[in-house]
């Protein structure tokens, strides 16, 4: 019998989720009621602690994606793509929290939701170099070709991660480079980045998972179809 | 031995792209038209004092570089699958890396005579001298259309055959290739604004890296570009 939405959600069906979300909330207490407010910027500060964990899930999540389409493209096997889109999407994911939580703060600390600066610049591209690999992912509807599509993209545009990391020592810039800060936010930090980058390894499992099963749905669709009798008028 | 056989057939794979662009007229004419047409657009609005368009004028310049050559780099592979010669491109005697380097070349002779047209008319229509240092220009220009060639073949490689392929190409090319157009533009103004610094070496380096690096990914990735 199938139980209503919240019965559903609240049991315990899923033990690593459930580790997963308290170790999101054991972040949160910390970040909230834990660390230091800081003495210019405030509470608005807290935004970082936030801010460099999905900056962190946005390059691992590329990087693994550009890792695993190369395994498929040398395998040949679907199950590297599968793990290849499942990072990629959640990178993109990431990114696009890298952007927004970036944007929030840089309005209090700079005066401006949005500056040309290196390190944005180059962050705002490898969005677009994301999003440009699953547009054309969704155009094409041979699976193998769509990996091997995926892997070659993922792996020319892996070339944008140095320029993500090292714009601000190449280039001159505003973004802060490892800026100093009390030992206690640092250790916040740190065990922040630790959740998160352990909830983006959930997400990554699950969602490969359901890649995986809608590939093996559509194939049992289409034997099926291709088994059924034609009807005779 | 084989060095000699891969000049050859690297001499005979160019020769059968311009051969064929020549007689048919297809695409890097349209580029051209496109070229002249952004030119103008851009000359019709830029009204500023010199010192203000000598600023902002080489970011327009590889903006329709880019715009307007990215129809000769979605044709070079794309044309091979329009006119039923895939396979045979495919099948063609030599390493994959090779087929990718005679793409590559031809789509930089292309990108060449684009911007043999465009710089006249952008000097003319503007009214910026974008020459007053042609050989650091020079540099800029084969850098950038190494870079935009390179990325521009594999991605004409890979939406090859989908239906949406026109507006996909570009779609993905344009981020992919940003760090090259960026630095090619910044290159550019710094040359025309003053004298050359470390800054301008500085986008000549990041330049060389990205053109490098996606010539060399794109040779190596290119075997799997031409599998069915």
């Amino acid at each position: 019998m199938s139980r209503p939405w919240p019965v559903n959600a609240l049991m315990i069906k899923d033990p690593l989720g459930w580790m997963v979300f308290s170790l999101i909330l054991l972040s949160t207490w910390l970040v909230f009621f834990v660390a230091p407010t800081e003495a210019t910027m405030g509470d608005v500060q807290r935004i970082v602690y936030l801010h460099v964990a999905v900056a962190w899930g946005g390059l691992a999540g590329a990087s693994v994606m550009g890792c695993c389409g190369v395994a498929f493209l040398i395998h040949k096997k679907l199950a590297w793509d599968y793990w290849s889109q499942a990072a990629g999407e959640v990178g993109w994911l990431c990114a696009t929290l890298t952007l927004v939580s970036g944007s929030a703060w840089a309005h209090e600390a700079w005066g401006t939701w949005w500056t040309w600066e290196p390190r944005l610049t180059a962050s705002l591209v490898l969005w677009f170099i994301f999003a440009g690999i699953f547009l054309l992912r969704s155009a094409i509807d041979d699976p193998v070709r769509r990996a091997r599509v995926g892997g070659v993209l993922a792996l020319v545009g892996m070339s944008d991660i140095p320029l993500v990391i090292m714009a601000t020592r190449w280039f001159r810039g505003v973004h802060p480079v490892s800026p100093a800060m009390e030992p206690r936010m640092r250790w916040v930090l740190l065990v922040t980045v630790i959740c998160y980058t352990a909830l983006f390894a959930y997400l990554v499992m699950r969602r490969r998972r359901q890649l995986e099963g809608m590939e093996l749905a559509s194939q049992l669709e289409a034997s099926a179809w291709a088994t059924c009798p034609v009807p005779h008028h | 031995m084989q060095a000699r056989h891969a000049v050859q057939s690297l001499y005979w794979l160019i020769r059968k792209d311009l051969q064929r662009e020549m007689r048919a007229l297809h695409a890097w004419s349209s580029m051209l038209l496109l070229g002249l047409v952004l030119a103008f657009l851009v000359g019709s609005q830029l009204v500023l004092p010199p010192e203000q368009k000598a600023h902002v004028i080489g970011g327009l310049l590889w903006l329709a570089i880019f715009f307007a050559g990215s129809l000769a780099c979605e044709h070079s592979l794309a044309s091979e699958r329009d006119a039923g010669c895939w396979q045979a491109f495919a099948l063609y005697p030599v390493a994959p890396s090779l087929l990718f380097l005679s793409k590559v070349i031809t789509t930089n002779i292309a990108l060449a005579l684009l911007e043999l047209v465009l710089v006249p008319a952008f000097v003319v229509l503007s009214d910026v001298p974008l020459a007053p240092r042609p050989v650091p220009l020079l540099v800029v220009a084969l850098l950038g259309n190494l870079g935009v060639a390179a990325i521009g073949t594999i991605v004409s490689g890979l939406t090859a055959g989908l239906k949406q392929r026109s507006g996909l190409a570009v779609l993905l090319l344009l981020p992919l290739v940003i760090p090259v157009i960026l630095s090619a533009a910044e290159a550019t103004r710094l040359l025309l604004s003053g004298p050359l610094d470390s800054q301008w070496w500085t986008w000549i380096r990041l330049l060389s890296v990205f053109a490098a690096v996606f010539t060399v990914v794109g040779a190596l990735a290119f075997e799997y570009v031409l599998e069915e």
